[in-house]
């Protein structure tokens, strides 16, 4: 297990290079410059502002030179916001999506896990059909409709809550946005949990514990659970890297100081190590997230062996 | 050369996001909701705290690196040039209490307030004056604006690299008096000193900290308010600065900058009771905010004009004026700007949007009927070799920095189709790559915006000017070029204007752009919120503003 988990480790450092590569490729590729302004600077004040950021230098040099900086942890400054490191941006803003994102996939492993269980053991039930007609229409309802909705519900109407703002992570003010990012989530989680616990009830290993005699409740919660969250983990890995690192619209919306909307801002500005550094960030997340669900895998299945 | 805001070109790269989130509350937001009724009454109230918002977050907070709105907004806060703004946007006296000028208004001698401080409790001087100006001009300063300074005496040749940086027009003759000379008279320099590029900066604390020394723990500011937290993309808190030399007539004790790049969330942030005063609201908002908030939604004349712009130096436009003249002529542009920009924006005939004492001189085709000018149009649209069997075909570039702006400009193609027959396709760029093919003048026929620096002609003229660096059009007439230079030689302001109004007729003549509309300043203000007057420059200082005592239910 150990080895197999460093060795994952170090199979990381190549995939991140590559995503590192083809995103500083791609984004020099892209036309128009980080200095570009509506309105034309003096070629003099460009050229310094150029040496500066070492813009002017050949791009195999500023390839190398952002590896040297990355190896030593420094994603470098940021162009559009000056003065201000990539470092410093993504250490204010991912403790506020971490909060919020870790606060949504609670409520959605809760609610969701809960929900889903519940329906597969009624299933063909009014309650059955119910909470799955809800579950559908939580993961089509997007984000951008679910999030002003509860905005006029519960802040300009009812002012139960604050519309937005982020005061310390403050439970009052992580509610509503945690709330709509969990939605989707809740929904699809329920759906996952419902259809593989009637596939584990179904199982022939039930049927045995059925005949031995044994209540449900204890059938559900000694033997059905564990396997029926093997898709959930597989699920959960990358969706939790998602929301580690922000969602867009919810931030937008409740003007969230996280880092998912510097991602689309940097892109348009041409924030190059802006881009990059989230890049690198989002992709190292993914990663991890990914491995952990492969171990997570070897605990709930014992058939699984690490290699 | 002047400067003019980064965002003169596009309002906010930000109105992206509202795009991409599609949060557009015409839909999701019921017309019929209950108006927050407020009382407000007519004493002060206890708590002098301000909540505002801002569009974006401020690039910069360095007064000499900021190029953008939200920045200037926060740092017309911070700091105080020689010159302030009044209540009205108007230039009055800053730091320096008082000034005079030479007959030819090239030599100006200010005369600084002796009681003028830094935050930190330090004499603010001359001296700190001629520093921070050279830091400006200086290339290595990196100061996009540095061009703002231009009408200071060898501020080009410096920020050119070919004169040494104290070479520049600016001297202390004391501790309290400071000496500039001008490159010629510029009737607007009390505008320009006004600006966030002529403030002073506390040098002391640019050299220990450099580029740190804009951080809250370092900065050292001359102005009504200091910063005391600073949240990249959420919030700016200011606190009243007792140093400030009129901090006794400064109401406010905190004013807190929300940043809300989607102006739907400034809307429900202000809806909510949040926030007193906002930046901006979605535009197509105004009917559905009128009705709820009615007096809350205000609406002013704003410095910039919105327009098209030709390739002089390509067909289809080069050396073809009935054509370009054509285009000009078939727009209505009365419903237009009623019907898609909602009201708010007024049609624009001319280049220089309404400003005081100076006369738009509205073509002749302006006052012709609808029928009339059509047909003129279409005249002139055969003139140029095009009809219906062979038609102008040709892509109205623009970028996708405001949502409702496409319609407009569907609309504007639409016109085109059926008042000439032309073939217009609207194509949407992404915002710097639509810059890049300006440059690089590859563009045929594309969306241009301007903002105004400073309450001048100038500001607009500049950008026609042969060879001017915004000049996308690659416009060059020597009759409207000689224009200009003698309104830069011409000492009296009413003598001037008339130059300017004359060169726009030139332009209007040789059918160089094609005006749509002025824009206008969109904000929502708590009706207990006083001390502050709609202006054509859209500045709003926190220090006038005060709050009445009020109750929201």
């Amino acid at each position: 297990m150990l080895r197999y988990t460093a060795r994952r480790l170090l199979g990381a450092i190549p995939t991140l290079l590559v995503i590192v590569t083809l995103a500083f490729v791609l984004l020099h590729a892209a036309p128009g410059g980080p200095f570009d302004a509506g309105k034309r600077i003096l070629p003099e004040i460009q050229k310094s502002i150029e040496a500066k950021y070492h813009l002017d230098e050949p791009l195999w040099r500023q390839y190398l030179r952002y590896l040297g900086d990355l190896a030593r942890g420094d994603l470098g400054p940021s162009f559009q916001y000056r003065g201000t490191s990539v470092n410093e941006i993504i250490a204010q803003g991912l403790p506020v999506d971490a909060t919020i994102g870790v606060t949504a996939i609670a409520l959605a492993l809760a609610i969701g896990g809960a929900v889903g269980v519940n329906a597969a053991l009624r299933r063909g039930t009014r309650w059955d059909y119910g909470t799955m007609a809800f579950a559908v229409a939580g993961i089509s309802t997007p984000v951008f409709v679910v999030a002003p909705l509860l905005i006029l519900t519960f802040a300009v109407t009812l002012h139960w809550l604050p519309a937005g703002d982020w005061v310390g992570g403050s439970p009052s003010h992580l509610l509503l946005p945690a709330i709509a990012l969990a939605l989707p989530y809740t929904a699809y989680i329920a759906r996952l949990m419902r259809g593989s616990t009637i596939e584990v009830l179904n199982s022939a290993f039930i049927r045995t514990a059925r005949a031995k005699g044994l209540p449900l409740r204890l059938i559900v919660w000694r033997h059905a659970l564990r396997p029926t969250l093997t898709p959930l983990v597989s699920f959960l890995g990358p969706a939790i890297a998602g929301l580690l690192t922000g969602s867009i619209v919810v931030e937008s919306v409740f003007g969230l100081p996280g880092i998912g909307r510097h991602f689309i801002t940097a892109a348009l500005n041409r924030d190059y190590t802006l881009v990059i550094g989230i890049t690198v960030l989002y992709g190292g997340l993914i990663i991890l997230f990914n491995l952990l669900a492969d171990l997570c895998y070897a605990w709930i299945d014992p058939r699984v062996r690490l290699r | 050369m002047t400067a003019c805001r980064a965002r003169a070109l596009w309002p906010s790269l930000a109105c992206l996001i509202a795009g991409c989130g599609s949060v557009d509350p015409s839909t999701t937001a019921p017309g019929g909701l209950p108006a927050p009724s407020i009382s407000v009454g007519t004493a002060l109230a206890v708590e002098q705290n301000l909540s505002r918002t801002l569009d974006d977050t401020p690039r910069s907070l360095d007064p000499h690196l900021s190029t953008d709105n939200p920045g200037q907004r926060v740092l017309d806060d911070l700091f105080e040039g020689l010159t302030s703004v009044d209540i009205g946007g108007k230039p009055a006296p800053g730091v320096a209490s008082s000034w005079e000028s030479s007959a030819d208004g090239k030599t100006w001698v200010f005369h600084l307030r002796p009681d003028a401080r830094w935050s930190n409790g330090a004499p603010l001087t001359a001296g700190d004056f001629v520093y921070s100006l050279r830091r400006v001009v200086n290339p290595k300063t990196g100061a996009e604006y540095a061009q703002g300074l231009a009408a200071i005496d060898n501020a080009l040749a410096i920020a050119s690299g070919q004169k040494p940086i104290d070479a520049l027009g600016v001297e202390a003759l004391d501790e309290h008096t400071l000496r500039v000379r001008l490159s010629g008279p510029t009737p607007y320099l009390l505008d320009l000193l006004s600006q966030q590029y002529a403030y002073p900066v506390y040098q002391p604390a640019v050299t220990r900290y450099g580029d740190d020394w804009v951080r809250p723990e370092h900065i050292v500011c001359n102005g009504p308010f200091v910063l005391r937290e600073n949240v990249i993309s959420s919030r700016i808190t200011l606190e009243k600065n007792s140093n400030y030399w009129d901090a006794a007539h400064v109401r406010l004790q905190r004013v807190v900058y929300y940043i809300l790049a989607d102006r739907s969330t400034q809307v429900s942030r202000f809806m909510a009771g949040d926030v007193d005063w906002t930046d901006s609201f979605p535009s197509n908002q105004r009917p559905w905010l009128k009705s709820v908030l009615g007096e809350q939604v205000v609406n002013s004349p704003y410095f910039g004009t919105y327009m098209l712009g030709m390739n002089f130096a390509l067909p289809p436009f080069k050396d073809n004026q009935p054509l370009r003249q054509s285009l000009v002529l078939a727009l209505d542009r009365e419903p237009m700007a009623r019907y898609m920009r909602l009201g708010i924006y007024q049609p624009a005939y001319t280049l220089v949007p309404p400003l005081p004492g100076y006369e738009q001189p509205l073509p002749d085709w302006a006052r012709l009927s609808d029928q009339a000018r059509h047909a003129l149009a279409r005249s002139l649209y055969a003139q140029a070799g095009y009809s219906e069997r062979h038609p102008l075909r040709v892509n109205l570039e623009s970028s996708r920095q405001d949502p409702d702006a496409r319609h407009y400009y569907e609309a504007v193609a639409a016109s085109w189709h059926s008042v000439l027959g032309a073939d217009v396709h609207v194509y949407e760029r992404e915002f710097k790559v639509l810059l890049q093919e300006l440059q690089l003048h590859k563009l045929l026929l594309f969306h241009y915006a301007w903002i105004g620096d400073y309450p001048d002609p100038y500001t607009f003229m500049q950008i026609f000017y042969t060879g001017n660096g915004n000049n996308h059009d690659s416009y060059s007439n020597p009759s409207f070029d000689r224009l200009i230079d003698a309104a830069g030689q011409e000492p009296d302001n009413v003598r001037r204007y008339r130059l300017f109004e004359q060169a726009e007729r030139v332009l209007d003549d040789d059918a160089a752009y094609i005006p749509l509309y002025f824009y206008a300043t969109r904000h929502l203000v708590k009706p207990y919120l006083h001390g502050w007057q709609s202006n054509v420059m859209d500045r709003n200082l926190s220090r006038y503003m005060y709050l009445l005592e009020h109750q929201q239910r």
